[in-house]
């Protein structure tokens, strides 16, 4: 045994004579995860489109184009479309201007990129907003049920049950029409409830999940020698739930956000365009649900949002995977 | 009568829309515009009458046989005859189905629909101040079953018609103007003893209460008809009415499908008007539009032998006026739209009046998805163009029918002491197309001083919230009314006259607009001579809107169907809005 690695105190050699230094399961993962270059290439896709989202209302500003016909400066259909409600310029039937680079809509004739890039931004707003308390239900939720054995555990696991059971589609469809006439009279608020159920229908169908990964990793956890010995010791419980337990479900929790965040991402837009999201603000799913009757003449139109979500939810979901695969010790890539 | 369903009353898809004619000012089109309409005919079901047609009709050139499939987006309303009072259900009732006492028949010269007879010999025999009407009914009609189809059959099913808590849908004709047919509530409630129609022999008496010249219109309703008594408990009728005519019903699934196939014992003979060439007819009502148009654009197998009566989307109209035009039918249909503020609440007639100036026409019907000119056409009478007698007249000094300018409802706001002035109306928030023109609508008021509230509801609700006289959520309603027959008779009463709130709400007096000053007008023109009535109706619409402005006009309705290659004999029945199913062949 040399002295430098005394010196070292825990950092020692290995036999190529690299330093090996004590690093927590985080910092190992973020390690592995610059070394991967699908998973660079997904985060910089996803933190470009988070930018864009961002910086929407500064990008229409400075292009000048509007994403609401109720904005005053925004033309009027009439004086941008043609008689059919087509655009009278750009595509599909004049060429490309760069005034407009992904053209007009037809009918209301807004800006598609001002509305895409608005779009983008309810998108990732709201599935931002369902993955943190969807996964702060879930994470509660399976903390309590995996540490409490006996009753609560079985009736958490029904509720658990129950909700899977409830069909979310219906669910979705039920909630609407109800959201819609409670508050027919106020359309701001309308528009804010429309934002809110949708969230909630997200969260209230999206937190088992998880609420079962974590119960299960629980139930090992608990009959661990640290938990053990903090039993003994006497800590109450909410210590030893968020202080032992909730550390080490650190990589569990990581990787099932990165994977439910995409998911939520089409689910509204798949929601918007069953028409049973949201109507007030301009969304991807909408956009693609109008531009589908249109398709055969102006496919732009509806490509443009359709490849967005496309490669939002993939880039998406490819870190997700690159996130699990560095913080599964089995994986090697 | 009504839209083709009652939801669809303001939406862009099934509705009829308005066509433009190119006001000024507009910012120039290069495309040049839509190939429209003929504006001026819209509403001409044509006045002629011809009480000495008769059957059989042959068409040259067409052959027998075939399947003629027809799509919708929506399924019907009661197909009980008594109750058939959609632009649907009464055209492919009177067209395939049942016969009445008078029908609709296409003429092929002027395009127009003309008045011939169909259950009756001629087209009735009126008393000297249209009080009493005479009918004689056919030999040789007969039930889908080899009955004769007798007087008595037809006197009951007129009994039926003054039944309103049966039929709800129905049209109340009979109850407005037979004798005692306020009282008189058809066989189920008061019995078949009832005076107003009696039968001798063939011979068919209609008594009234008060003068009815437009009985002859009336009687092509499918309710002026014969019902088989003792075979027709409403709830089941509905869903099989007995045919009289060339086509009966095989199989109905409301909402889903209906199968007519040939009737037997149908006589071409004793029919003036109708066909029977192709063998069968299969409607299917699930069909979104967006694939219609598809199925009749790529023309291809069974699409050839298919057409629709909903409107082809704007999208696809241009495709289909460039590519496919002999296969567009674009035609008139005698349908105003408007917007009516609440006469109780809305009581400054500047507020209104600039409502209208604020009003942004073009604008909003493009972003609901007419296509200008075609199924969208500007206007100021309530009267649709082709109506007898109708004179165009501008309540509105320098408006250009069709424009929007939002300086000059300022200025009358700020003249009536009324900026910020809220209007609160309905629109339906799960339908994409209303929203889109909500909007558009939200921007131009506010841009006029005027306090815009929409007000959100659902397609199903629509109809029930704007037809509560209570609600206080709102304080204009947009609406709409086809005609029955080209007479204001079938414009003013259900539109301008007072109804009692209480009993029987507001009907569809969407403007809640009570003056006795009208109401009494109304009584006194339905009393005069048939020849002095269009000029009379004429100056009532101007009267009413240069004196009270109760209502704006947002455009008259025009349509564009589409049919595959092998359908032939498609035309517009401009009396309903609809295809004249009566000359439809399949080419073989």
């Amino acid at each position: 045994m040399s002295t430098t690695a005394d010196l070292e105190g825990l950092a020692s050699r290995d036999a190529v004579g690299q330093v090996i230094a004590g690093r927590s399961p985080t910092r190992i993962a973020l390690r592995r995860l610059r070394s991967d270059k699908v998973a660079v290439v997904s985060s910089g896709t996803v933190l470009l489109l988070v930018v864009l989202a961002l910086l929407a209302p500064l990008i229409t500003s400075v292009l000048g184009i509007h994403a609401t016909t109720t904005d005053p400066d925004a033309p009027l259909p009439s004086e941008v479309l043609s008689y059919d409600g087509f655009p009278a310029v750009g595509p599909p039937y004049y060429p490309f201007t760069w005034e407009h680079p992904l053209g007009l809509a037809p009918q209301t004739g807004v800006d598609n990129l001002a509305r895409l890039l608005y779009g983008l931004r309810t998108s990732l707003a709201v599935a931002t907003a369902a993955t943190v308390l969807s996964t702060l239900i879930g994470v509660s939720v399976g903390l309590v049920a995996g540490f409490a054995r006996g009753w609560l555990d079985r009736l958490i696991s029904f509720c658990i049950d129950l909700f899977l059971s409830f069909p979310f589609i219906l669910g979705a469809l039920a909630l609407a029409p109800i959201v819609v006439s409670r508050f027919s009279t106020d359309l701001e608020a309308l528009a804010r409830a429309q934002v809110l159920a949708l969230v909630a229908v997200l969260v209230v169908f999206g937190w088992m999940g998880l609420a079962r990964l974590i119960r299960g990793q629980v139930f090992s956890l608990r009959e661990r020698e640290f938990v053990q010995a903090a039993h003994v010791l006497g800590l109450p419980t909410r210590h030893i739930l968020f202080k032992e337990l909730l550390p080490n479900l650190v990589a569990p929790i990581v990787v099932a956000v990165s994977l439910t965040l995409p998911a939520y991402v089409a689910a509204e837009a798949g929601l918007s365009y069953l028409g049973i999201g949201l109507t007030g603000v301009p969304s991807l799913g909408q956009t693609i649900n109008d531009a589908v009757p249109s398709f055969e003449k102006y496919p732009l139109y509806l490509w443009a949002p359709v490849v967005t979500v496309m490669v939002l939810v993939l880039a998406l979901n490819l870190l997700g995977d690159a996130v699990r695969d560095a913080f599964d010790p089995r994986t090697r890539r | 009568m009504r839209f083709r369903r009652p939801v669809i009353a303001v939406t862009a898809v099934g509705m009829l829309a308005l066509a433009a004619c190119g006001g000024s000012g507009e910012p120039a089109d290069d495309n040049g515009r839509a190939k429209g309409v003929d504006a001026e005919k819209l509403a001409d079901t044509g006045t002629g009458m011809d009480a000495e047609r008769e059957g059989p009709v042959k068409i040259d050139g067409a052959t027998e046989g075939g399947t003629v499939t027809v799509l919708s987006y929506a399924g019907l309303n009661s197909m009980d005859p008594t109750e058939a009072y959609y632009q649907s259900t009464l055209s492919i009732l009177s067209g395939l189905v049942t016969r009445s006492l008078t029908q609709f028949a296409y003429d092929e010269e002027s395009g127009e629909m003309t008045l011939v007879p169909d259950l009756a010999t001629d087209l009735g025999t009126p008393n000297e101040d249209y009080t009493e009407w005479e009918f004689t009914i056919r030999d040789g009609v007969k039930w889908e079953n080899g009955d004769e189809v007798t007087a008595e059959d037809v006197r009951y099913g007129i009994l039926r018609s003054f039944d309103r808590a049966s039929f709800l849908e129905g049209a109340n004709y009979s109850n407005a103007y037979f004798l005692d047919g306020d009282e008189y509530k058809g066989p189920y409630k008061s019995g078949k003893d009832y005076a107003g129609v009696e039968v001798d022999g063939d011979t068919l008496t209609l008594k009234m209460a008060r003068p009815f010249p437009d009985m002859p219109y009336w009687g092509s309703f499918p309710a002026m008809g014969p019902i088989p008594e003792g075979e027709d408990e409403p709830e089941e009728y509905r869903l099989h009415p007995w045919s009289t005519g060339p086509y009966m019903f095989e199989d109905y699934n409301p909402e889903k499908s209906l199968t007519l196939v040939r009737n037997p014992h149908w006589d071409p003979n004793t029919d003036p008007s109708r066909t029977q060439y192709p063998e069968q007819y299969v409607f299917d009502f699930q069909t979104d539009s967006t694939k219609i148009d598809q199925i009749l654009l790529k023309d291809q197998g069974e699409a050839q032998t298919t057409m629709t009566y909903d409107n082809v989307l704007a999208a696809n109209f241009r495709t289909f006026q460039d590519e496919h035009a002999d296969r567009l039918v674009l035609g008139g249909s005698p349908l105003t739209t408007y917007w009516a503020p609440d006469y109780r609440k809305v009581t400054d007639k500047r507020v209104r009046q600039a409502l209208a100036w604020a009003y942004p026409y073009r604008d909003a019907a493009l972003a609901a998805g007419y296509v200008e000119g075609v199924t969208r056409i500007w206007g100021t009478n309530l009267l649709p163009p082709g109506m007898p007698g109708r004179t165009e007249y501008n309540p509105l000094p320098g408006h250009e029918p069709g424009s929007t300018d939002t300086a000059k409802a300022r200025e009358l706001l700020e003249e009536a002491d009324a900026v910020g002035y809220e209007i609160k109306w309905l629109f339906q928030n799960d339908d994409p197309n209303t929203v889109k023109a909500t909007d558009i609508v939200v921007r131009s008021l506010e841009e006029a001083g005027f306090e815009a509230s929409p007000v959100a509801t659902t397609i199903a609700n629509f109809s029930t919230d704007r037809e509560d006289p209570d609600n206080d959520d709102i304080n204009v309603r947009s609406g709409g009314w086809l005609s029955d027959w080209p007479s204001g008779g079938s414009w003013f009463p259900p539109v301008f006259q007072s109804t009692d709130l209480e009993e029987e709400g507001l009907g569809s007096n969407y403007a809640v607009f009570s003056e006795p000053e009208v109401d009494q007008r109304i009584e006194e023109i339905s009393m005069l001579p048939i020849e002095e009535q269009p000029a009379a109706w004429n100056e009532l619409d101007e009267f009413i809107a240069t004196e009270y402005f109760p209502l704006f006009v947002l455009g008259y309705g025009g349509v564009a169907m589409a049919h595959g290659s092998k359908i032939e004999g498609f035309e517009v029945d401009t009396a309903a809005g609809m295809p004249t199913w009566k000359g439809i062949w399949v080419e073989q």
